[in-house]
């Protein structure tokens, strides 16, 4: 039997955050295993916690039998474990084959090395690979595609290489050099190195992987074997079904009202025009892959990004929106995805989270605050949002996850905006704080807000919505009523071919 | 809550142990001089801290937001030469200082502006205007000394009120103003909250650049009134005087409990960390420490006042984390 990969118990938290909880299952060599979840299920930490960037909380993993602590993805390296990253790791005015023997490029007895014998031995693992590429070609030179081969072959190049690792490899990759990356993916596995997979792509999965570990929120949910299963009951696993009863019971009964937000062809940097119109009282979800300018177009229209084109009008007035500032006092509201490093206050307290974004409101003309309405403020968010919390004066980092999320919601919504835009609310969050916030989501539209949900879970936003924009290659893919939606036309809309 | 626990949790744990560290160190000079102790020396010890007092306020502003600025030295050198200039030519006492004022004041535009718009770190954005500006301190008087002959304007650093000099007086002053806004307006508040997270601040609506354009201009204008009450002490604006004055701001800042991580740190332990370091300071040289040597001593305790940053921030993140899972 060949090379074994164990992982025992492996857990690891953040504050707020259980990003790992106590995962176990092996990986064989000679096989390729995908890691399939959603954002935050536990994949790129997993594979952190693998080669040494992060350790783990507790539990241990072994290779080949042996226990193994990597302090650094270098320990780790040098061990045989390497990762491929979607960032490219390369020095770029560096040589291929001065790039593939970083740190050890061979060299005579006094230290003087040998650039001669590097090509040449670089030569023989780019015929092996069967690339067009010259070992002293500079990598600043070469596609991003060869770039990466560059980084495949650095890890090959170690005799003792047992396991590689690719975090979604094929991101910004062309269909020829995909299928030339798949090849050598292949070659590794007949060599019988264990070859992990991280990929969001089900028809990559299909093409190149044995075997599928399932990741749902830090918890290892099963290994499958890609050719016995359907692409349904994968996605079924990784979002989980006990959700399922939750929407059914939601108090969706409410009404929609006018237009309240008109988004006119807005565009910025980082995504291309859209359009849409979201109602007073509704829910108006946006499904697609990440990246796919959902965040991005959020971030255009409240004035995050600079906006390129477009305009922006709310209740029939033009808004311009400079600033997340301007667009508060417009009544424009965003809770961030990145609850850590957007969203949190992590020095402040409690209070002072839920507060911060109403200083003006809670503050006379010389900008003292009234410490009295602020206390009210912070009591009235943690009493409307059941903020599990034993003082208002906790750090806010010491709550859990899906508390810290709820004091960011009581941020906005203390401000009295007309419309809230929730991005992944409920990301890294455990199914029973999921569902506060679903009931919680229901309640704003009912009070007549606008409601902007940008989720990747697909029942969420089937469940939660009253219409879905898909959103796709940072542009409007498709729209549909969610009573019209199903999870397979949302995916058919969001992939990418 | 017994009587010793309401203390901590009134001026806060970090500060109980700075309050034991200055007075171990009072006593350790008072063992070795036994001078050090006395009613004239503490007064001494307040005007030489007046100037780094006025600096390292705004300093806390500064390093609570996680900005820096290392430009004060030469600054408060300018301003000094600068004010003598203009009531030699004869400007009266109210409108030189005030103009000294604006200079520091576009200083701190200046830093804020390489900082936020050039996208400098602070700490080398204003390593270029310590040059510039000590180029300028100067050339605007040739190099040499400006000796001031308006006798009322050097009244100004040694006129006492109530036993206390005026430069004294007015950094007490500043520290409760400075302190007072720090504590409980919307613009302390927002400084933090940039030290926090700028990003995360920026997207509940406040406007990160000009918090941090506000501090460096406050700054500017602090380090200006320190400098030209100095310079009234001297009798005379000197363009080589003041360096390293960061220095100190920084190393009373830290001591305070000001982190270098930012969003954390308070006025109260930036007058506590200032009383510490001139002590120090006076100290050395009332016990006759090689000059030398007090470089190396003063490089020293700045160490332990950032080993010190280094363990309280470690620590708390180890108990932010162990309260987290109790939670998760």
């Amino acid at each position: 039997m060949g090379t074994v990969l164990e992982f025992q118990h492996i857990s690891k938290y953040f504050p707020g955050v259980k990003a790992l909880d106590d995962v176990s299952f092996q990986a064989f060599g000679g096989e390729v295993l995908a890691f399939l979840g959603e954002n935050g299920a536990g994949k790129s930490t997993l594979l952190k916690t693998l080669n040494g960037d992060y350790q783990p909380t507790s539990g241990t993993y072994l290779l080949d039998g042996e226990e193994k602590h990597f302090k650094s993805p270098h320990q780790a390296i040098e061990e045989g474990v390497s990762i491929i990253y979607q960032e490219r790791q390369i020095l770029l005015e560096l040589s291929v084959a001065e790039n593939i023997y970083l740190g050890r490029m061979p060299s005579n007895g006094l230290g003087v090395i040998n650039t001669a014998k590097a090509n040449q031995m670089a030569q023989k693992i780019i015929d092996d690979f069967g690339l067009p590429i010259r070992p002293t070609e500079k990598v600043k030179n070469l596609s991003i595609a060869y770039q990466q081969m560059v980084e495949i072959m650095k890890a090959y190049s170690r005799e003792n290489l047992k396991v590689i690792a690719f975090d979604e490899p094929t991101a910004s990759l062309s269909d020829a050099e995909i299928s030339s990356l798949f090849e050598i993916i292949r070659k590794l596995r007949d060599e019988g190195k264990i070859v992990l997979y991280v990929s969001h792509r089900m028809s990559e999965l299909r093409q190149i992987t044995d075997k599928v570990a399932i990741f749902k929120d830090g918890r290892h949910v099963g290994i499958f074997e890609t050719a016995k299963v359907t692409d349904a009951e994968l996605i079924k696993r990784m979002v989980g079904r006990d959700l399922g009863d939750i929407y059914s019971s939601l108090d969706k009964e409410k009404e929609i009202g006018e237009v309240l937000l008109d988004v006119d062809n807005v565009s910025s940097d980082y995504v291309k025009p859209v359009s849409f119109q979201l109602h007073k009282g509704e829910v108006l979800g946006f499904s697609g892959l990440v990246g796919a300018g959902r965040t991005e177009l959020m971030r255009a229209i409240i004035g995050a990004d600079k906006r390129k084109s477009g305009t922006v009008t709310l209740n029939g007035k033009k808004i311009e929106n400079r600033s997340p500032k301007e667009a508060m006092k417009n009544g424009i509201m965003l809770v961030p995805e990145d609850r850590k490093l957007q969203g949190l206050l992590g020095n402040l307290d409690v209070a002072g989270n839920i507060d911060i974004a109403s200083l003006l409101q809670n503050s006379n003309a010389l900008g003292i605050i009234d410490t009295k309405k602020e206390k009210e403020m912070a009591q009235k968010g943690i009493r409307e949002f059941a903020i599990k919390t034993p003082s208002m004066h906790k750090k806010v980092l010491e709550l859990s996850g899906g508390n810290q999320q709820k004091c960011i919601v009581a941020r906005a919504v203390a401000t009295n905006p007309k419309v809230l835009i929730l991005d992944e609310p409920t990301k890294g969050i455990d199914v029973g704080a999921k569902s506060e916030f679903y009931e919680m989501i229901c309640r704003f539209a009912k009070q007549g807000l606008g409601v902007i949900l940008i989720s990747s879970e697909l029942p969420e936003v089937i469940g939660l919505s009253d219409r879905i924009i898909v959103m796709r290659s940072l542009q409007k893919s498709g729209e549909m009523l969610a009573s019209e939606a199903t999870e397979d036309k949302l995916l058919a809309l969001g992939m990418e071919e | 809550m017994n009587e010793k626990k309401k203390i901590t949790s009134i001026i806060g744990g970090d500060k109980i142990v700075l309050i034991v560290a200055i007075a171990a160190v009072f006593a350790l000079f008072t063992f070795m001089n036994k001078n050090f102790m006395t009613v004239q020396n503490m007064v001494n010890l307040l005007v030489a801290s007046s100037l780094v007092g006025m600096v390292a306020i705004g300093h806390t502003y500064l390093i609570i937001a996680k900005q820096n600025d290392l430009s004060p030295g030469s600054l408060a050198a300018f301003c000094g030469v600068f004010c003598a200039i203009l009531l030699n030519k004869g400007f009266p006492i109210i409108a030189a200082m005030l103009v000294t004022l604006c200079a520091g004041a576009v200083v701190g535009l200046f830093n804020s502006w390489m900082v936020n718009q050039i996208r400098i770190e602070a700490f080398i954005a204003t390593l270029v205007s310590q040059t510039i500006i000590r180029g300028f301190a100067y050339i605007i008087c040739d190099g040499k000394p400006v000796a001031i002959t308006n006798q009322a304007f050097n009244k100004l650093g040694t006129f006492r009120i109530a036993g206390l000099p005026v430069p004294v007086w007015v950094m007490i002053v500043c520290i409760l103003i400075f302190g007072f806004i720090l504590a409980r307006t919307r613009f302390g508040r927002s400084v933090y909250a940039i030290g926090g997270s700028a990003e995360a601040a920026r997207l509940a609506g406040l406007n990160p650049k000009r918090i941090v354009t506000t501090c460096f201009i406050m700054i500017g204008m602090l380090t200006a009134m320190g400098g030209m009450l100095f310079a009234a002490r001297m009798n005379a604006g000197q363009p080589a005087a003041n360096v390293n004055l960061e220095f100190d701001a920084i190393t009373a800042v830290i001591l305070g409990g000001t982190s270098f991580a930012g969003g954390v740190g308070s006025m109260f332990g930036t007058a506590l960390g200032i009383i510490l370091i001139q002590a120090f300071n006076t100290g050395l040289i009332m016990v006759n420490v090689d000059s030398f040597w007090q470089y190396v001593a003063r490089g020293a305790l700045l160490l332990f006042a950032l080993t010190s940053d280094y363990i309280r921030e470690t620590r708390r993140q180890k108990a932010l984390l162990e309260a987290s899972m109790k939670n998760a």
